[in-house]
């Protein structure tokens, strides 16, 4: 590509790309097309859920594919005033914010040290490190739980929250690592001449340089944590602790007869990552773009 | 200038192949996120209460302030310090919930030095829980549905003896008790039973002009063709969750086969006999009268009205074989308030020339077992459970379908229920299901392999080597 | 990016500048001039922590399911009944779990050769200024933060008999399409790589995209000014500069599918007679509801190491110029 580079000399291209031949109008008259195409693909399963908890169940047993009519608000309300809703609620959100936490802040320090340091076996850890990405969590979830009852950890946020981090370290310390490494030399250079500690280089220049991996690490850690099933189904008995997934479970063969209101409940758990969602994409998306822009 | 724009470029590419392994691997990490989910099916051997209807709230009785009452030993009276019973049962909606910590209560209230921490778990969590709970501290009391699962959760070590502690009241809960029981010794008890059969829409045989429910296999061939020649889907099965379709072969074992085959090769877990591939042979009858709804394989047992229970509920099959459950599962599967008026129960039907123990049946019952921290404590706590009383204020609340004991009958109410009630009274003897009766593992099998048959896949003399096979490994 | 570096940071050796890449490692050369004690005071402080969270909690479970695959073992009773290598011997001879990796690996092709082509298809053709990208990119990604469970709920009541699927398909005046989705055993499993792809795929086009942001207007432009078609520029600069990219995504993407458990186990069960059944359902119907804990982690042995050894396959051969061979290094 340098050579490509060498021989013809960049002009000022957006314009040229404006412009464009008829091809890209007819490329962008497929592309919206296509857009059009894959967002209805993909919401009107979101929506047929949503607005199923808008039906009574008879409507949605007499015409699977109807609309609501009337509407019916006391599914979506009915839930709502319960207090377990929000307990779940609460519960999945200091889960995932404590495993989140600890993932990033352990997974940069080590890809930190991974990606900057030099020391024998350097590579073999980081290698041991992707191992968690090839075991899925379920496999292991029997000796899991037992370790967390010698730790005392059951019934516990931090004993749903802990193995969380530590599974989602594998992708954390496999993303941050590259991007750690990709950091130019020079920055730390200047900053050993003004006079810091690579620790103080770490705090103050790395990591808000890595922001943007950061990012990403953090929203798939907190996903990750927010819709994870068999760890807290096997550590909480009691309802109180109970996240959301594990709510919809209950829910589902508590109503499973009552369809309307399955789908009100689980349209009201997956708000929460939807919103969630909404607020970071700009990061997530845009972090990744501009990380790749440069 | 070049030189200028050729870094730029280098850079740029070694960030994008950066960014491209983090988002790429991104992708991968939450379709590792493996994850189950509750499954309403399990072994078919519980009843979901429902809160159709709430009949006046009788009181159970106070229990008697004896303690242990009646018991001749002294280890089983209730201890004078202070004991917490953690309590696990599956009813964790109303208006089993409320109910059982009612009974709760009432005997904390009687017996101030017993208190409880009951724990209401999701019935297909609980099968999860308890044996991961049984490798450390099992909780006191626990649901318990008796059988190979017993034999095998006894092997921990956890699980209290109580055949002293409930000799002198264990009669009152029927023969059917010994399911609760491994060679001869009492691990638990049950507090509800259950039996299975076909329920049926009378305003569909009606209008297909079938006067009278079958009797013999050879009638239910005919009934199903009469009804599919009126478009009427004759039977629905939940084929998705394995247990219903084993419900079938079950019971044309218990056709074919002597009440001694079958107890001896469910001991044994083997079932080389005959008859076992005879009851195949049967099978392989109804299967071929193409009796079930377009994409049974697919279908759930409970979960809504595309479900078999719903599709009955809907009047949109004429009949499906299950427990007295059913009854409790289908008003939420239905808009019709009236439905219950529709429906109506016969047993299974008699296979012609059949070497079967007639009035056989097929059923379990949901009970507790008691862990070896507090057995007295728990083993009182269970006689009051199961008195008379207490039953009677449980089936009245809508908790338990069929009582255990026998003194609480007189409460049901429904008249399709006091039939299946009779009926079970009238039985010669009720057999456990086989996947519960089996080691769980061996049970399995079983179940797989008639639903493989269900699907075209394997042969009679598969699914009488299943168990077999699955016990050796 | 590649050789020169793997050089410098071979198995801890320093070798100062002998490359004179912008990489970080090169720092490292003169960091051994400080008192290498403060060194491993800074390395003990950042990576302990994480070494231990990872070794309790993901290598000790590992390794304890490693040791219970050697014993037959229902999880109650004793664990003293040793029986070797039977349990893998019995995986092997059970044809419930042969065709489970079947299943896995048509899963696995279907993602290769419809599911990439597609994305990338997508992403080059929505790789454009157009109004809503934004809503678009968003719109793609969401069933990717859906749990599992919420997706197989969903999809499970659409696509029951007479449900939301064959309606539209009815209504459509396509009636005769209609399949028993999940009831049929020749259909069930292309039936939940639908829905996989329902769920994953937006997620892989959005990183398409990023990494096509990656690549410089410049090159495209220049490849134009020279007279190549559209086609021509997407062929011979576009996809080969989205190698990379391409190639850690199939990387992934089998893994994902050789994993694949929670769609199948919801919304079939692995069923009907097994025609969905997985290596991960297979594993968790044995392994907890079965009670075999012994058989079950010997197949999840099995899982790990088909993973593993594709992994250290496909990273030696495939991108070993991408990633800094981390697996391709511990191999060997």
């Amino acid at each position: 590509m340098a050579a490509i580079q060498a021989t013809q000399p960049p002009a000022p291209s957006r314009r040229i790309s404006k412009l464009g031949g008829p091809q890209s109008a007819w490329g962008t008259a497929a592309a919206y097309i296509v857009g059009a195409i894959i967002i209805v693909v993909t919401i009107v399963p979101l929506l047929y859920v949503i607005l199923g908890g808008f039906r009574t169940t008879a409507q949605i047993n007499e015409h699977p594919a109807g609309l609501p009519s009337p509407w019916v608000w006391d599914n979506y309300k009915s839930i709502l005033t319960t207090r377990t809703f929000w307990h779940f609620l609460l519960n999945s959100t200091l889960i995932a914010i404590i495993a989140t936490g600890l993932t990033v802040i352990l997974g940069a320090m080590a890809a930190f040290a991974l990606s900057r340091y030099v020391f024998r076996g350097r590579d073999g850890l980081y290698a041991f490190f992707t191992i968690g990405l090839m075991f899925p969590l379920t496999v292991a979830a029997l000796p899991l739980y037992l370790q967390l009852r010698r730790l005392g950890l059951l019934e516990n946020l931090w004993g749903v929250a802990i193995p969380e981090a530590a599974f989602s370290l594998s992708i954390t310390v496999v993303i941050l690592r590259p991007f750690m490494r990709a950091i130019p030399a020079e920055l730390e250079d200047a900053a050993v001449v003004d006079g810091s500690s690579r620790l103080g280089f770490f705090w103050r220049v790395l990591l808000p340089l890595s922001a943007p991996a950061l990012t990403t690490v953090a929203v798939l850690a907190f996903v990750t944590s927010w819709n994870f099933y068999i760890l807290p189904l096997l550590v909480f008995n009691d309802q109180i602790h109970f996240t959301l997934p594990l709510g919809v479970a209950t829910f589902q063969s508590q109503y499973s007869q009552d369809t309307a209101k399955v789908f009100a409940f689980t349209s009201l758990s997956m708000l929460p990552t939807l919103f969630f969602f909404v607020i970071a994409q700009r990061r997530i998306v845009g972090g990744l773009t501009g990380a790749v822009k440069g | 200038m070049t030189s200028r724009t050729k870094r730029t470029t280098a850079l740029r590419s070694t960030r994008s192949r950066q960014l491209a392994a983090i988002s790429v691997v991104a992708i991968a990490a939450l379709g590792l996120t493996a994850c189950s989910s509750g499954k309403k099916s399990g072994a078919g051997n519980t009843s979901s209460p429902t809160s159709n209807t709430s009949s006046s709230a009788s009181q159970p009785a106070a229990p008697s302030s004896g303690g242990g009452g009646g018991s001749a030993n002294a280890a089983c009276d209730i201890p004078s310090s202070p004991v917490t019973l953690e309590w696990w049962h599956n009813a964790n909606n109303d208006p089993g919930k409320s109910a059982f910590q009612k009974v709760a209560d009432d005997f904390h209230a009687a017996h101030s030095s017993v208190s409880f921490k009951v724990q209401p778990i999701q019935n297909e969590d609980i099968k999860t829980k308890i044996p991961i709970a049984l490798q450390g501290t099992p909780p006191d009391v626990f649901q318990q549905w008796g059988g190979g699962a017993l034999a095998t959760q006894i092997q921990s070590g956890k699980i209290a003896d109580i055949t002293d502690c409930s000799s002198s009241w264990i009669g009152d809960l029927g023969k059917s008790a010994s399911g609760w029981a491994v060679d001869g010794k009492q691990y638990g008890i049950p507090y509800d039973y259950h039996v299975v059969g076909f329920w049926y829409r009378t305003d569909l045989f009606q209008q297909a002009g079938i006067a009278n429910p079958p009797a013999t296999f050879d009638e239910l061939l005919t009934d199903i063709q009469t009804l599919k020649s009126k478009n009427i889907v004759p039977i629905s099965v939940g084929g998705k969750d394995k247990w219903p379709d084993a419900f079938y072969w079950e019971n044309f074992v218990l056709q074919e086969c002597p009440k001694d085959t079958v107890t001896k090769a469910l001991d044994a877990k083997k079932m080389d006999d005959p008859c076992f591939i005879k009851a195949g042979e049967d099978l392989k009858k109804l299967l071929d009268a193409k009796p079930f709804q377009p994409g049974f394989l697919g279908t759930p047992a409970q979960q809504g009205a595309g479900s078999s229970a719903g599709l009955l509920a809907n009047g949109k099959a004429a009949m499906e074989l299950q427990g007295d459950w059913e009854m409790a599962v289908m008003p939420s599967l239905t808009q019709d308030k009236d439905f219950a008026s529709k429906v109506g129960w016969f047993p299974f039907p008699k296979v012609d020339g059949g070497q079967g123990e007639p009035g056989a049946a097929l059923g379990g019952g949901d009970g507790f077992s008691c862990s070896t921290k507090a057995p007295a404590a728990c083993a009182a706590f269970l006689q009051y459970l199961t008195s008379a009383d207490v039953e009677s204020y449980l089936v009245k609340q809508n908790a338990i379908t069929i009582p255990s004991n026998a003194g609480a009958v007189a409460a049901i109410t429904d008249p399709t229920l006091k039939k299946v009630q009779t009926y079970l009274q009238g039985v010669t003897y009720n057999q456990l299901y086989f996947d519960q009766a089996l080691p769980t593992n061996v049970g399995n099998a079983v179940n797989d392999a008639v639903s493989n048959f269900f699907a075209g896949q394997g042969t009679p003399a598969d699914i009488a080597a299943a168990a077999g096979k699955a016990a050796s490994q | 990016m590649s050789s020169g570096s793997r050089t410098t940071v071979r198995s801890g050796e320093v070798l100062p500048d002998l490359v004179p890449s912008s990489r970080g490692a090169r720092r490292l050369g003169r960091s051994k001039g400080r008192p290498s004690w403060r060194q491993r005071f800074e390395l003990s402080l950042l990576l302990g922590p994480a070494v231990i969270l990872f070794v309790g909690f993901v290598i000790l479970p590992i390794a304890v399911a490693v040791y219970y695959s050697f014993y037959k073992w229902n999880g109650f009773g004793p664990l003293n009944d040793v029986i070797g290598l039977e349990n893998y011997r019995r995986a092997f001879k059970d044809s419930v779990f042969v065709h489970g990796i079947y299943h896995n690996l048509i899963i696995a092709g279907l993602s290769l050769f419809i599911q990439l082509p597609l994305s990338i298809a997508i992403a080059l053709l929505i790789n454009r200024k157009m109004r809503g990208r934004g809503f678009l990119r968003l719109v793609v990604f969401a069933p990717y933060v859906l749990s599992a469970a919420v997706t197989a709920v969903t999809w499970m009541l659409m696509l029951q008999p007479d449900g939301f699927i064959d309606q539209l398909f009815k209504n459509a005046g396509a009636g005769s399409w209609r399949q028993l989705w999940l009831g049929d055993t020749h259909i069930v499993l292309y039936t939940i790589f639908v829905v996989a792809t329902w769920q994953y795929m937006g997620f892989g086009i959005v990183l398409l995209l990023a990494g096509l942001q990656g690549i410089p207007h410049e090159l495209r432009e220049a490849a134009a000014l020279d007279g190549a078609t559209p086609w021509q520029t997407t062929r011979m600069v576009t996809l080969p500069l989205l190698g990379p990219t391409i190639r850690i995504w199939i990387f992934l993407s089998m893994i994902g599918s050789l994993q694949l458990f929670d769609l199948p186990w919801i919304m079939t069960g692995g069923g009907p007679a097994g025609a969905s059944t997985t290596m991960a359902t297979y594993l968790i119907d044995k392994g907890f509801r079965s009670y075999e804990f012994g058989y079950g982690s010997a197949v999840a042995v099995i899982l790990f190491l088909i993973c593993f050894i594709f992994a250290v396959l496909y990273q030696r051969f495939a991108l070993r110029r991408d990633t800094e061979g981390s697996l391709t290094r511990m191999a060997g």
